[in-house]
C-alpha cells in the first residue's frame, strides 16, 4: 500500500500531456488540458473536482470515447506501457475497447438499450472480444457476474425496464467486470441512488477490488463516499490536474490550495465547524487565464502565480502549485515546463 | 421466455400462472381495441356521409336536378305541350315524385343518413349517381376496385423505393454528419415545400415537351403492347417522370427528418457503451440505433402505405394517371356521393386495420409496450 512501490512497477495507466479539446459555438473549450497521471497496478484513484472540471472529459478522451465536436486530441495514453493513442480505431476497438478498459458510465439508467435483455448486453463484449466463447459460455460468465455484483439471477433475462436504478447500475458493474479488464472507469457510478444504495454498491466495489485486483479510476465529486474505496486521489481543477497524491496524505493534509478549500467544504460526521466554500467560480474554459488557473480564487496568490507552474514531485506527491517550489524534488511529466529554479 | 426462470421455486410459481392470463389480456386487449377502432370507423365514415351530401344540400341539388331533366324531357314531348299550364305542372309533379321514391328522396335525410351508413359499412357500396367504370359498369365497387392497381402500381412502387431509398441515405448521413453531402441534403430540403405535381408540372415541360424523350402522361402507349413484358417495360417507362416528381419533393425532407432522427438517437448512452464495449459500428447501427427505433420506423412506413392507397387526386392528374385519384376527383366534381363514400369507407377500414395491425407489430418488437395495462408480475 505503501506509495515506495509506485516508483517501481510499471504503471497500468499513463497519460502525458493529454488534450482534449472541444469546438463549440462560442469558442474551443479547453475540457482537458495537458494531463499528466498515472496509476498504479491494484489501485484505485479518485478523480475529484467541481462540475464542469474535466473529470469526465478526461475520461472520455483515456476511452477514446469522442463526441463530433472535437477540436483537438493529442497526447499518449499509455496501458500496461503500450501508447494507445497509436492504436487505430479498429485495432483500439478490438484490442483495448472492454478488453483492457472498461467503463462504468454516469447514468446507468441509460446505459443498457431498452429493447435487449440484459442478459445479451452483459454477454455482448465477452462474444465480441473473445473468439473462442460460446453463448452459452458467454451466459454463464453473466450468471457469475451477477452473483458477484448481487442482482438475483432470475433478472438476467429481463428487459432493464424492468429493473430497478439500483439493479441496473450493478448489471452495469458486471457488465464492466465480465472481460476482466486491467482498468475499470467509473464515472460517478453512485450519484444518481439513494445513500443505502450507494453504500451497497460501493461495498460491492470494494470486494472485487480486494478480489480481482482491478485498478479503478473513480470520477466522482461526492469526496465522502469514494474516500471508502480510494488509495489514490487526484484533483482536477478547470481542466488541468492539479494534485495528485495517495489517499492517506491527501485526506489528512491536502497540499494544494484548492484541494485544501474542497476538502473544507467537505462536511464531516463530528466537529461542528461550519462549512467553507471557495468564492468565486471556476474560470471559463473557452479562454482560461495563462497563468495558474486557480490564482484569482487563492488566498495564497503572489507574484509567481501569473505564470502556469508546472506538477511539482513533493515525495511522492504531485503538485500543481508554485508555493511548493523550494521544497519539490523535481517536476513531473512534460509540462510546457517554465523553467523551474534556475 | 419461461425457460430461463428455473433458478427459485417463487418465480417458478409466478411464472407458470402468468401465460395463462398474459393470453387472456391479450384476448381481451384485442376485443377492445377492435370495438374501438371499429367505432372510429363509423363515426368517421358517418361524418363522411354527412359532408359528401353538404349536410343534405346535394339533396335539393338533385332534387332541382330531377325536376329540370323531367322539365326538359316533357318539354320535348308535343301531347305534353297541348296541355293547360296547371295539368303540365301536375305532370312534370307528379312524375318528379316518382323519380324521387325511386331514388329514395322521399324520405327525410336523417334516416337515409343512417340507411347510407348501414350499406357502407357492410361494404354494399352500391350503385354510383352518374359515373361509370372503365368497363361501363355503374357498381362502386367496380368503380373503385378497376382503378385500384394503377394506383398501387404507381404509388406502392415510389413509396416502397423512396422509404428504402431514405433510411438508406439517412444513416448513411448520420454516420458522416456534417460531410458535405449531409449539408447538401439539408440546404435541399426546403425543395420539400412543393407538392409533386408542381415539379410533376416542370418535369414533363423539360422531359415531354422540350427534350421529348418521356411521355407526357397515361399509363401505357396508344395502342398498348400485346407482349407482358413489353407491357412491363411500357408502363414503367411511364412511371418514370411521375417517381422523379414525387422523389424531388419528399426525399430531401424525409432524409433530412430521418437523419436528424437517428443523430438523436446515436447519442444516447446506451450507443456509447456499446462503442465503448468495442461493439462493431455496423453492429451498433444495427442494435443499438435501428432496433430501439424500429416502432418507430415500421409505423411511419405503415402510415406511408395507407396514404398510398387513396393516390393523390391533383397528381394522377398531371399525370393523366388512370388511378383512384382522379375517380375520387370527378366524384367531388360530379356530387357523385356514393363514390365518395364508398371510397372513404375502404380507406377507413384499411386504416383501422393497420393501426390493428402496427398495435400487435409494437407488442412484438418493443418489450417495453406490455399488453393490456403493463402490470407485470
Amino acid at each position: 500500500m505503501s506509495a515506495q512501490s509506485s516508483t517501481s512497477a510499471q504503471p497500468v495507466l499513463k497519460t502525458e500531456d493529454l488534450v482534449l479539446y472541444f469546438r463549440t459555438t462560442k469558442g474551443v473549450v479547453q475540457a482537458v488540458d495537458h494531463v499528466d497521471f498515472e496509476l498504479d497496478e491494484g489501485r484505485a484513484v479518485v478523480v475529484i473536482g467541481e462540475s464542469g472540471c474535466g473529470k469526465t472529459s478526461f475520461a472520455k478522451a483515456v476511452l477514446r470515447l469522442l463526441p463530433r465536436n472535437v477540436d483537438t486530441y493529442t497526447g499518449r495514453v499509455y496501458l500496461d506501457g503500450e501508447d494507445i493513442m497509436e492504436l487505430d480505431d479498429e485495432e483500439f476497438r478490438l484490442r483495448i475497447r472492454w478488453a483492457k478498459m472498461s467503463l462504468v458510465p454516469q447514468a446507468a439508467m441509460n446505459a443498457l438499450n431498452p429493447v435487449l435483455r440484459v442478459s445479451d448486453q452483459v454477454a455482448e463484449p465477452l462474444l465480441i472480444h473473445d473468439r473462442q466463447v460460446t453463448k452459452e459460455e458467454a451466459f454463464e460468465r453473466a450468471r457469475e457476474m451477477f452473483g458477484y455484483v448481487g442482482v438475483p439471477e432470475s433478472f438476467l433475462h429481463r428487459y432493464p425496464f424492468e429493473l430497478s436504478g439500483g439493479m441496473r447500475q450493478r448489471v452495469a458493474i458486471a457488465m464492466a467486470l465480465i472481460t476482466r479488464p486491467r482498468l475499470i472507469i467509473l464515472d460517478e457510478p453512485t450519484s444518481a441512488l439513494d445513500v443505502l444504495t450507494q453504500a451497497n454498491i460501493m461495498n460491492v466495489l470494494k470486494k472485487i477490488k480486494w478480489e480481482t485486483g482491478t485498478s479503478y479510476m473513480l470520477i466522482t465529486h461526492d469526496v465522502a463516499t469514494s474516500s471508502e474505496l480510494a488509495d489514490d486521489v487526484a484533483v482536477m481543477y478547470a481542466g488541468q490536474m492539479v494534485e495528485n497524491s495517495d489517499a492517506e496524505s491527501f485526506f489528512s493534509e491536502p497540499l494544494h490550495p484548492y484541494a485544501k478549500m474542497l476538502m473544507a467544504a467537505v462536511p464531516k460526521l463530528r466537529g461542528d465547524e461550519e462549512l467553507e466554500f471557495i468564492p468565486g467560480q471556476p474560470p471559463s474554459l473557452l479562454n482560461p487565464p495563462s497563468g495558474c488557473r486557480f490564482a484569482d480564487r487563492c488566498p495564497f496568490r503572489f507574484e509567481k502565480c501569473d505564470e502556469d507552474p508546472p506538477l511539482f514531485l513533493v515525495g511522492d506527491r504531485k503538485v500543481k502549485c508554485w508555493l511548493f517550489e523550494k521544497e519539490a524534488q523535481g517536476v513531473y511529466g512534460t509540462q510546457p515546463a517554465v523553467a523551474t529554479g534556475d | 421466455m419461461a425457460e430461463h426462470e428455473s433458478s427459485s421455486s417463487t418465480v417458478q410459481t409466478q411464472k407458470r400462472a402468468r401465460p395463462q392470463s398474459t393470453w387472456e389480456r391479450l384476448l381481451r386487449y384485442t376485443v377492445v381495441r377492435l370495438v374501438t377502432l371499429f367505432i372510429t370507423v363509423v363515426i368517421g365514415v358517418y361524418l363522411t356521409i354527412l359532408i359528401a351530401n353538404m349536410g343534405g344540400y346535394v339533396d335539393e341539388i338533385r332534387r332541382s336536378q330531377i325536376r329540370e331533366q323531367i322539365a326538359i324531357r316533357l318539354q320535348n314531348d308535343p301531347a305534353f305541350r297541348a296541355l293547360p299550364p296547371e295539368e303540365r305542372q301536375k305532370r312534370i309533379d307528379a312524375e318528379v315524385a316518382v323519380e324521387e321514391k325511386r331514388l329514395g328522396l322521399d324520405k327525410p335525410f336523417l334516416v337515409r343518413s343512417f340507411n347510407y351508413l348501414k350499406h357502407a359499412l357492410t361494404l354494399d357500396l352500391g350503385r354510383s349517381e352518374n359515373m361509370t367504370s372503365d368497363s361501363g359498369s355503374r357498381q362502386v365497387r367496380l368503380i373503385l376496385l378497376e382503378r385500384l392497381p394503377a394506383t398501387l402500381v404507381l404509388f406502392g412502387t415510389s413509396q416502397i423505393v423512396l422509404f428504402a431509398l431514405t433510411l438508406y441515405i439517412a444513416l448513411y448521413l448520420s454516420r458522416h454528419y456534417g460531410s458535405w453531402l449531409d449539408r447538401l441534403f439539408v440546404a435541399l430540403s426546403p425543395l420539400s415545400s412543393a407538392p409533386g405535381w408542381f415539379y410533376g408540372i416542370f418535369l414533363i415541360i423539360v422531359f415531354a415537351a422540350w427534350l421529348k424523350i418521356l411521355p407526357f402522361g397515361g399509363m401505357v402507349s396508344v395502342p398498348p403492347p400485346e407482349n407482358p413484358i413489353r407491357y412491363a417495360l411500357d408502363v414503367a417507362y411511364h412511371m418514370i417522370l411521375p417517381m422523379m416528381a414525387m422523389t424531388l419533393s419528399s426525399i430531401f425532407i424525409s432524409v433530412y427528418s430521418w437523419r436528424t432522427f437517428f443523430l438523436i438517437f446515436s447519442s444516447e448512452d446506451y450507443v456509447e457503451m456499446a462503442k465503448a464495449k468495442g461493439v462493431h459500428p455496423r453492429a451498433i447501427e444495427r442494435r443499438y440505433i435501428l432496433r430501439p427505433t424500429l416502432p418507430t420506423i415500421i409505423t411511419s412506413f405503415a402510415l406511408g402505405v395507407i396514404g398510398v392507397w387513396m393516390g393523390a387526386p391533383i397528381f394522377e392528374t398531371i399525370f393523366n394517371w388512370p388511378g383512384l385519384g382522379r375517380v375520387l376527383f370527378q366524384a367531388v366534381q360530379l356530387f357523385d356521393t356514393p363514390v365518395i363514400v364508398g371510397a372513404t369507407v375502404i380507406f377507413a377500414y384499411l386504416l383501422a386495420l393497420t393501426v390493428f395491425l402496427l398495435d400487435i407489430i409494437y407488442a412484438i418488437v418493443d418489450p417495453r409496450v406490455s399488453v393490456g395495462g403493463g402490470q407485470r408480475a
